[in-house]
């Protein structure tokens, strides 16, 4: 999911993009994340009270657009998934645990599923729909075959990994109304299959399926009858915000929400589901409001006027507006101008990094030098970017798993390692020297003694060849802007020369992304591209297989490595909890050094709650739970 | 001045088609897909003329595509966006012009006093600075320090809604009419300036006409042609300051969809907004020289 200064869509991939997450671009939720720090002062009282309106502010240049859950790429982002869709439409396994990106059981529609073998079951919980009929198998199934329906369509599910689920399933059955059964075509391991391919799933009502107001189908039932049901469905959805709230399909909800009002402009209003089954809080707003902005700067303005006719309960601070924390601590404080909010720091469960391209003629064979790359991230200052540009906000990365949040999934050794690369200039001139190139500091590096030798530039890279690379990167993010900078800035003195050149976010996509079709030119070439970060979900396990798997959905510079690719099938197909775990820190402790991208710093959302609303530690899955909110008197 | 006004009629139109040539000539470079997106996939491969004429006749039925960004069709949008800008449009240069126009004359009229030095030195001030520093200082004093305005436009999706938000109203509307209002009255005193220069002013005094009725009569019925004209050819640069405007104070007119739609490649809205702006500046042309030629018959006479 691109979430980025309006950012837009997802590509290739069931994990979804962020593109240029940061503190400046994502609107997450609300939070007491895990270095949260209540900056505020004021008085509030401490008597929860039920009832009131809570506003959101959707991240600018975001708003909801969309309500029908099968999204297809074009539509899938943070605002139309987590911030709306999930509040009314329950995906089948809920992902956020306080802060940790793990499976919630009490917020799942269905029990953990029971996987032995390559037998696998799923039993349903006692969820109804809002017009009284039960949350089904049938319903479970209507989603698989529509997934299954749209294959390779342009319209296919968002997070459709091609090859994986739910393609890699035989035997679909319902079991009488509450139970799902299915047959893997090999055994994979129970927590990756829970995470990364059942997390897909959101069950749909027996009401949407149908092709037109009138003539019922059997998309639940026969893969072959989804693609003229989506098309209604999506008819209905596309383009019609003001109309879905009145619309006999998408008032049918499971989840603790329902649609009150929609607009265009993505504003929506949605209020509290009597009917909801699932664990409801003692206290609770009743109305919750998500308002759309047209940038950072506009949000920061409403934060700032508390007065304003649509004031803002959960927003976000920009980072370039954020005062510095001060040495030592996670979090800051306020600026003077919001004494009504408290800041609390959310890291999104994200990967911050830029591929690569392994496969660009020119600098592909020196990408591929270990040597190279090792003397490449030693470019970046991690560090500085976080204490300058992002003033004090965000993580190393530091490995393909994400230090902050701090996991169970993150290698203990590679945790206890640290960043290995902080910006070193004298030691990528040195391993640049080492590997025969003519190093000149403010010109540009040439390669004197070509060959595969243990001092030569290595195979493929020929006499004479120069290290001047081009990069692309997301226009309009101050801090990439920065960072972007400064590495030319640092490379320019070991003489690596870099053009860097802003650009919109789906000009990156589009060339990262890009597939060449025949009869269509060809791919526009790249050799670094920065779109800002992954975001795990709805994969959420950070096991390697979309992003650094030869030829998976989001190896977007076609990383390829023999002992990653090995190691990330074992962990995919570990036959316990035990060997799983193993297998993944193995990979880990192989590949973080190996340094497969260029690490770049994860980047965390400010968000501000106005003083007087508690709203609990959100989640790092970006999944947000209004209906545990409430006002204090 | 039937003659005149069907002559005038023609040209706008013909400005419209170039202005959509031109924009349609600069779409065959984008990428195919983005192509296929405004004249359909079958007519994508097709010569340029025949994509052209495809496109227009689909424009000429109202349909002017959907936005590959939002799934949203370009007239929803349109009606969506369109009237809230027409609204910030409106009022800030209504408010402009009733307020340049007396301010023009008077340093016309005070010429080289202390009060034409203070006003000019304040029009050369708001003409010099741009629309997003005088937004945001205008934010900043008014909307979080003093609270006297909102920070943010109305957000009613109606114009009754939004014209009767006056609290939120007023900072975008200021923050326009500051800019304009800078122009239309440097243009003013100018025009003022030389007709109070013009041998008939001294005739009129001879003819003992008082100082009032040679202002109102004389001097601002001919100073006003000019600023007519500017007005209308105003039009695209004052829709080039909602785009910042309607940004900063999280307002989705037609300059912030613009904006997203460039942002995103959305060509079907750039195009689509293009052509609802190259008609907006041509009708706001015509009407500007329809105005001069009411104001001045020797125009449509000496035209005709």
């Amino acid at each position: 999911m691109l979430r980025a200064p309006r950012r837009g869509s997802g590509r290739g991939g069931r994990a979804i993009l962020v593109a240029a997450a940061g503190a400046a671009l994502a609107l997450i939720a609300a939070a007491c994340g895990p270095a949260g720090a209540d900056s505020s002062a004021g008085s509030v009282g401490t008597t929860p009270v039920s009832g009131s309106t809570a506003s959101y502010a959707e991240e600018p240049g975001l708003s909801v657009n969309y309500i029908f859950p099968f999204v297809n790429p074009n539509y899938i982002d943070v605002s139309n998934t987590d911030d709306f869709q999930y509040l009314m439409y329950r995906p089948l396994y809920w992902f956020g645990q306080g802060t940790q990106p793990y499976l919630n059981k009490s917020l799942s529609l269905a029990d953990k599923p029971v996987i032995s073998g390559r037998q696998v079951t799923i039993k349903l919980k006692n969820y109804t729909w809002s017009n009284g009929q039960p949350v089904t198998a049938q319903n479970v199934l209507f989603w698989i075959n529509m997934q299954l329906g749209l294959a390779n369509s342009p319209n296919e599910y968002g997070g459709t990994v091609s090859g994986d689920f739910p393609f890699n399933v035989t035997n679909l059955r319902a079991v009488g109304t509450d139970e799902v059964t299915m047959t893997m075509d090999k055994q994979y391991s129970a927590e990756w299959f829970t995470d990364n391919e059942l997390s897909q799933i959101t069950p749909m009502p027996e009401a949407w399926d149908r092709t037109s107001a009138t003539a019922t189908s059997d998309c639940s039932s026969k893969p072959a009858d989804c693609p003229a049901v989506y098309k209604y469905l999506d008819s209905q959805s596309a383009g019609k915000a003001s109309s879905w709230a009145s619309s006999p399909l998408w008032s049918v909800v499971d989840g603790p929400w329902k649609l009150l009002s929609a607009t265009a402009d993505g504003y929506a209003k949605l209020g509290i589901n009597p009917h909801y089954a699932g664990p409801v809080a003692a206290h609770h707003i009743s109305t919750f409001i998500l308002q759309p902005y047209t940038s950072e700067q506009a949000e920061f303005n409403v934060l700032q006027d508390p007065q304003g006719g649509q004031p803002i309960d959960v927003g976000y601070l920009p980072t370039v507006d954020a005062p510095q924390p001060p040495p030592g601590e996670t979090a800051g404080g306020n600026p003077s101008t919001l004494a009504n909010y408290k800041l609390t720091v959310l890291y999104p469960w994200a990967l911050t990094y830029f591929p690569y391209n392994y496969r660009d003629p020119k600098a592909g064979p020196i990408f591929s030098q270990l040597y190279f790359r090792q003397a490449f991230q030693s470019l970046i200052d991690q560090e500085g970017i976080i204490n300058g540009p992002l003033h004090g906000y965000g993580k190393p990365t530091i490995g393909p798993v994400t230090s902050y949040p701090a996991t169970n999934y993150l290698a203990p050794a590679v945790a206890k390692a640290g960043d290995r690369w902080e910006l070193n200039l004298a030691y990528a001139e040195k391993r640049l020297k080492e590997h025969g190139w003519s190093v000149v500091p403010n010109g540009v590096d040439r390669c004197v003694s070509p060959g595969s030798g243990p001092s030569d530039c290595g195979p493929g890279v020929p006499r004479n060849a120069e290290l001047k690379l081009s990069m692309i990167y997301a226009s309009g993010v101050d801090y990439m802007y920065s960072a972007t900078k400064e590495l030319v800035s640092n490379a320019s003195l070991v003489g690596v020369h870099i053009t860097a050149t802003a650009e919109p976010i789906g000009n990156i996509f589009g060339a990262a992304f890009c597939t060449p079709a025949a009869g269509q030119p060809p791919c526009p070439g790249w050799q670094l591209a920065d779109w800002g970060a992954w975001t795990y979900s709805p994969d959420y396990l950070p096991t390697g297989e979309e992003l650094f798997e030869s030829n998976s959905n989001a190896d977007a510079g076609f990383f390829n490595n023999a002992t990653d690719n090995a190691l990330i099938t074992k962990t995919v197909e570990s036959r316990s909890t035990k060997a799983f775990y193993a297998a993944m820190y193995k990979w880990q402790e192989m590949l973080s050094p190996y340094l497969p991208e260029v690490y770049q710093p994860n980047v965390p959302t400010l968000v501000e709650t106005v003083n007087n609303l508690h709203i609990g530690p959100q989640s790092s899955t970006l999944t947000i739970n209004p209906e545990t909110w409430y006002f204090l008197k | 001045m039937t003659a005149y006004l069907a002559r005038r009629l023609l040209q706008a139109i013909a400005v419209v088609l170039l202005v959509t040539l031109i924009m349609f000539g600069l779409l065959q470079l984008g990428p195919a897909a983005a192509r296929a997106s405004v004249v359909g996939p079958s007519a994508a491969h097709q010569e340029f003329l025949l994509q052209y004429l495809s496109w227009l006749g689909q424009v000429l039925h109202g349909n002017l595509g959907v936005s590959r960004h939002l799934g949203t069709p370009v007239s929803t949008l349109l009606a969506a966006s369109l009237p809230r800008t027409i609204v910030l449009l409106g009022i800030s240069t209504l408010i402009a012009l009733v307020i340049a126009i007396p301010v023009g004359l008077l340093q016309a009229v005070r010429r080289s006093s202390a009060t034409d030095h203070v006003l000019r030195t304040l029009t050369v001030v708001f003409y010099g600075t741009p629309v997003f520093v005088l937004g945001n200082v205008l934010v900043l004093v008014f909307g979080i320090n003093l609270r006297i305005f909102g920070a943010e436009a109305p957000q009613a999706t109606s114009v009754g809604g939004i014209i009767t938000d006056w609290r939120d109203l007023t900072l975008p509307v200021v923050t326009l009419s500051l800019v304009t209002l800078a122009i239309f009255a440097r243009y003013m005193r100018s025009a003022a300036v030389d007709t109070l220069d013009e041998d008939y002013i001294e005739a009129a005094r001879a003819r003992g006409a008082g100082d009032q009725r040679i202002l109102v009569r004389h001097v601002l019925r001919n100073s006003l042609a000019p600023i007519v004209t500017l007005v209308g050819l105003s039009i695209p640069q004052i829709l080039g300051g909602a785009v910042i405007v309607e940004t900063l104070f999280n307002f989705r007119g037609v300059g912030y969809q613009i904006w997203q739609a460039a942002t995103n490649q959305d060509l079907p809205v750039i195009l689509g907004f293009t052509l609802v702006i190259a008609v907006g500046a041509a009708v706001g042309s015509l009407l500007a020289d329809v105005g001069y030629a009411l104001l001045d018959p020797r125009v449509r006479y000496s035209r005709a």
